[in-house]
C-alpha cells in the first residue's frame, strides 16, 4: 500500500472541520502540534491501494508568519512529508478564499481544490464555471463537494491520489515584470547559498516580501540588490489576479448574500442586537437549568441507586468497613457527584456548538465590543464569561477562542468570579437559614456581585498593564448556515469524554484524599469526624476565618472540601453537622442551630460574608486543573489560586467588619 | 473631515464612513501586523467597501470582496477611503 500524506488547509469557517470529519468520520488522533497549543487532528483512511493520513491545520486567511496558526501550517508544509495539499474553498466567499490558494499554488507542492458550500452558492442563485476554474490554477483539480451533505467526497479522493501520481505543479501566476526579475535574481543567490534547497521560488518570494522567519533562516543580503520591499505590491497583484479569476468564473455575483444581510440587521442592530443577544442567553440559561436540572434529578436518582447496590453487595462480600466506607462514601459520592452535573454540561455545549456551528458566534463579539472595550477586552471575551454561570470548565475551556493569549488569561482569570451552578446551593441554604423573606434576593446579589468584581477586576488589570496596546476589534462574519448535526455531535461527545476522564482521574483522587482527612486520624481510623485530621486543619483555620466572622472549624473544613467541588461545601456541612437528623427541614434547622451554638450571634451578616467568601474563593479542582490545561502555566495557575483566596478573604472580611460596624 | 489631496481626489477616514454607502480604499496606513491581517483579508488599496451596520462607539461591519468584517475603530481610523457611488471592480 502506498502511503500520501494529505495536508488540509483552508480558511477559518470555510467548512474545514465538517469536510474533515466527513472524510475520516471519527478515526480522529488528537495531539498538539509541537511547541503551540493549537490542536492537531490526524486520521489515517484507505483509498483504492492507498492509504491517506489527513493532517488539520488550524483556520488561516494567508501563508504568512504573524500568528501561530500560520506559523504551525508553513513549518508542516516546509518540514513533514507531505505528498499533496488539499485546500478547502469556501465557494460563497471564493475571492478571499483564493488568495491562500495563490499562496499554495507558490509553495510548489500538488494542491487539490475541495469547492466546499456549493449548495449555498446554487441557492444564492449563483453559478461557477467549474472548467475555467482550474485553468486559471494552474491546472489543480477543483472538486465541488458539500461537506454538510458529503457530496462529493469519494471523487475529492480520488482527485488527491489521481493528482498525486500526477505530480503537477505548473505555475499559473505571475507577478509584473520587475517583481518577477527580483524573485529571479533571489532565486539564483539561494541556489548559490543553498544548492540542496527545495521550493526555492517559495523562499525566494518569501525573501522579497521580508518574511521575518524565512528570513533569519536563510540570512542571504536580499536588500543589498532590491532597495525596498515589495510586500504590499506582492499581495495587490495577487488579489488584482484574484479579481481577474472571479470576473470569469463567479457568474450572478451580485445576488449574493440576501439572508444572511437580513438576519444580521436584526441581529447585530443597535437596537435590536443587545436584545437578540439577551434573549438568546436567556434562552439558552433556562435550557441548562431547567432542563439540565430535569435531566440531573433522574441521574442523581440512578446514582443513589448504584451506590445502595455497591453498598449491599460489599456487605454480601463482607468486606472490611472501612472499605464499603472508601468507596460508597468516598469515591461513588465524590465522582457521581460530578456525573450528576453531565446533562447541564451537555446542554450548555450543544447551544455552544449551535451558536458557533451557526455562524453567530462572531456577531456577540461585535454586539458585545462597546462594553468589553472600556475594561481593554475584546467583544469576544464575553462568551466565555456567560459560559460561566453555568460551569467554570467549559467556561475556561471557551477562552480558546480568544487569539491573543493575554485576553485568554485575563478572560480566565475573571471568570471564576461568575456564580457556577455548584455554588447555588450554599446560596440556597445559607439564604434560608439567615435570609428569612429575603432569601431569594440574597442568593441573587451573589450572582451580581460575581459580574461586578469580575468586571473591576478586568478593569483593575488592564489600568495596570503595562501593554497598553488597544484591543482591537477584527473579526470575519461568516454566512450563516444550518448547523450540522454531526460536527456538533462530535464537538460536544469530544467534551463528554474530557469531563469523564476528569471525573476518573482528578476527582476519583480529590475524592479519596477528602474522605482520607474526615475518616483517619492520629489515631487512625476515627469514627467520630471531629477526632480525624480535617478537624485539626479546621482548628488551625478558625483563628483566619474569625474576623470574616466565621471562626468555626466545621466551616473552615467545609471550605477546604469545596476545592474539590463546590457542592461539597453543602454536603460536608450536612455531614459534620446534621447528623442523625431524620427529615431535610429538620437537617436545616440542626445546621443552622451548630451554627448559632458554635458561634453565638451568628446572624445574616455572617452568612452573606460565607456566601461572599464561597463565591470568590478558589474555584473547584476541575476549574483549577483546566486553567492549568489551558494556560500552560503552573506559574499563572498558582496566581489565580492565590488571587482569588486573597480577594474572597478581604471581600468577606469587609463584609463582616463593615456591616458589624454599620449594623 | 473631508481632505483633498492632489493626485488623490478627496479622501476621508473610513471611521468617518456612512453606513449604507460605498467607498473604496485610498490607502491603508497600518504599516504594522493589523496591516498584514487586512491585506490578508483582502483589504489592499482599490478595493471597494460596502458600510453594512455602524455602532455609535464607531465598531462597524463593511462588506469587502463579497465577505463581512467586523473592525474595530481604531482599525478604521487607519483606512483611507473615498466615497463612490456604486462597487466597482
Amino acid at each position: 500500500m502506498k502511503k500520501i500524506n494529505v495536508l488540509v488547509v483552508g480558511n477559518p469557517n470555510c467548512g474545514k472541520t465538517t469536510l474533515f470529519n466527513a472524510l475520516t468520520g471519527s478515526k480522529l488522533k488528537v495531539a498538539n502540534w509541537p511547541g503551540v497549543t493549537v490542536e492537531k487532528k490526524e486520521a489515517t483512511i484507505p483509498y483504492e491501494d492507498y492509504e491517506l493520513t489527513l493532517i488539520d491545520t488550524p483556520g488561516i486567511y494567508s501563508l504568512t508568519s504573524y500568528s501561530i496558526e500560520e506559523k504551525v501550517t508553513r513549518k508542516a508544509l516546509i518540514e513533514d512529508e507531505i505528498d499533496v495539499v488539499l485546500n478547502i474553498l469556501d465557494a460563497s466567499s471564493l475571492e478571499r478564499n483564493l488568495y491562500l490558494t495563490l499562496q499554495l499554488l507558490e509553495f510548489g507542492k500538488p494542491v487539490v481544490i475541495a469547492l466546499n458550500m456549493m449548495d449555498i452558492i446554487s441557492e444564492q442563485g449563483m453559478e461557477i464555471d467549474l472548467h475555467r476554474l482550474p485553468e486559471l490554477l494552474s491546472n489543480m483539480p477543483v472538486v465541488p463537494v458539500s461537506a454538510t451533505k458529503k457530496h462529493g467526497i469519494d471523487i475529492l479522493l480520488h482527485a488527491i491520489v489521481h493528482h498525486y501520481e500526477e505530480q503537477n505543479s505548473e505555475i499559473s501566476f505571475h507577478y509584473s515584470k520587475d517583481i518577477e526579475a527580483c524573485i529571479d535574481k533571489i532565486e539564483v543567490m539561494m541556489s548559490a547559498h543553498y544548492p540542496e534547497h527545495d521550493f526555492r521560488r517559495w523562499h525566494a518570494i518569501k525573501l522579497l516580501e521580508g518574511d521575518e522567519d524565512v528570513s533569519e533562516e536563510h540570512p542571504i543580503p536580499v536588500h543589498k540588490t532590491i532597495p525596498h520591499s515589495y510586500e504590499t505590491k506582492m499581495i495587490e497583484e495577487k488579489y488584482q489576479y484574484i479579481e481577474m479569476i472571479v470576473k470569469e468564473v463567479l457568474f450572478h455575483k451580485e445576488r449574493k448574500s440576501v439572508i444572511t444581510d437580513h438576519v444580521d440587521r436584526f441581529l447585530t442592530g443597535t437596537i435590536t442586537g443587545p436584545l437578540a443577544f439577551l434573549a438568546i442567553l436567556c434562552f439558552v440559561f433556562l435550557l441548562t437549568f431547567s432542563v439540565g436540572d430535569f435531566v440531573k434529578q433522574g441521574f442523581e436518582i440512578v446514582i443513589e441507586q448504584f451506590s445502595n447496590s455497591v453498598g449491599f453487595l460489599l456487605d454480601a462480600m463482607h468486606v472490611h468497613v472501612l472499605v464499603k466506607s472508601l468507596v460508597v462514601d468516598g469515591i461513588i459520592a465524590g465522582v457521581g457527584g460530578i456525573l450528576t452535573f453531565l446533562p447541564n454540561i451537555i446542554i450548555l455545549f450543544i447551544a455552544l456548538a449551535i451558536l458557533e456551528d451557526s455562524g453567530y458566534m462572531s456577531r456577540v463579539a461585535y454586539v458585545m465590543d462597546a462594553i468589553m472595550g472600556k475594561v481593554g477586552l475584546s467583544g469576544k471575551a464575553f462568551l466565555p464569561m456567560i459560559l460561566g454561570f453555568g460551569c467554570s470548565v467549559p467556561a475556561i475551556m471557551a477562552t480558546r477562542t480568544l487569539e491573543q493569549e493575554r485576553d485568554r488569561k485575563r478572560t480566565m482569570f475573571i471568570t471564576p468570579f461568575m456564580s457556577c451552578s455548584a455554588k447555588l446551593p450554599i446560596y440556597v441554604l445559607f439564604a434560608d437559614m439567615f435570609f428569612g423573606k429575603f432569601a431569594t434576593i440574597a442568593a441573587f446579589s451573589m450572582y451580581v456581585m460575581g459580574v461586578l468584581i469580575a468586571i473591576l477586576v478586568a478593569f483593575i488589570t488592564h489600568k495596570c498593564s503595562k501593554d497598553k496596546s488597544i484591543n482591537c476589534l477584527l473579526i470575519e462574519l461568516p454566512e450563516y448556515k444550518k448547523p450540522n448535526v454531526r460536527s456538533i455531535r462530535i464537538y460536544v461527545w469530544g467534551k463528554v469524554k474530557d469531563y469523564l476522564i476528569k471525573a476518573g482521574t482528578t476527582i476519583f483522587l480529590a475524592s479519596i484524599i477528602i474522605w482520607g482527612v474526615l475518616n483517619l486520624g492520629p489515631s487512625g481510623f476515627v469514627d467520630n469526624p471531629r477526632d480525624s485530621f480535617g478537624a485539626m486543619i479546621g482548628h488551625f483555620m478558625v483563628p483566619i476565618l474569625k474576623p470574616a466572622g466565621l471562626g468555626m472549624w466545621e466551616i473552615g473544613v467545609a471550605l477546604i472540601s469545596g476545592l474539590s467541588a463546590k457542592e461539597v461545601v453543602v454536603s460536608s456541612l450536612h455531614v459534620l453537622l446534621s447528623s442523625g437528623a431524620q427529615s431535610e427541614m429538620a437537617k436545616t434547622s440542626i445546621i443552622m442551630e451548630a451554627i448559632q451554638t458554635n458561634i453565638p450571634g451568628f446572624n445574616w451578616l455572617n452568612a452573606l460574608s460565607f456566601m461572599a467568601f464561597s463565591l470568590l474563593y478558589v474555584p473547584c479542582a476541575a476549574t483549577v486543573a483546566t486553567i492549568q490545561k489551558e494556560s500552560k502555566s503552573w506559574k499563572f495557575t498558582a496566581f489565580v489560586v492565590l488571587f482569588q483566596l486573597g480577594l474572597a478573604y478581604l471581600v468577606s472580611v469587609l463584609i463582616y467588619q463593615l456591616g458589624s460596624l454599620i449594623f | 473631515m473631508i481632505i483633498s489631496i492632489k493626485g488623490h481626489g478627496e479622501y476621508m477616514k473610513l471611521s468617518e464612513a456612512i453606513t449604507g454607502n460605498y467607498y473604496k480604499v485610498v490607502e491603508i496606513l497600518h504599516s504594522d501586523l493589523v496591516g498584514k491581517r487586512m491585506n490578508a483579508l483582502g483589504l489592499t488599496s482599490k478595493t471597494s467597501i460596502y458600510i453594512f451596520h455602524k455602532k455609535r462607539n464607531g465598531t462597524m461591519i463593511i462588506k469587502v470582496r463579497g465577505t463581512r468584517l467586523a473592525i474595530g475603530k481604531p482599525i478604521a481610523d487607519g483606512i483611507l477611503v473615498k466615497e463612490i457611488l456604486h462597487e466597482e471592480n
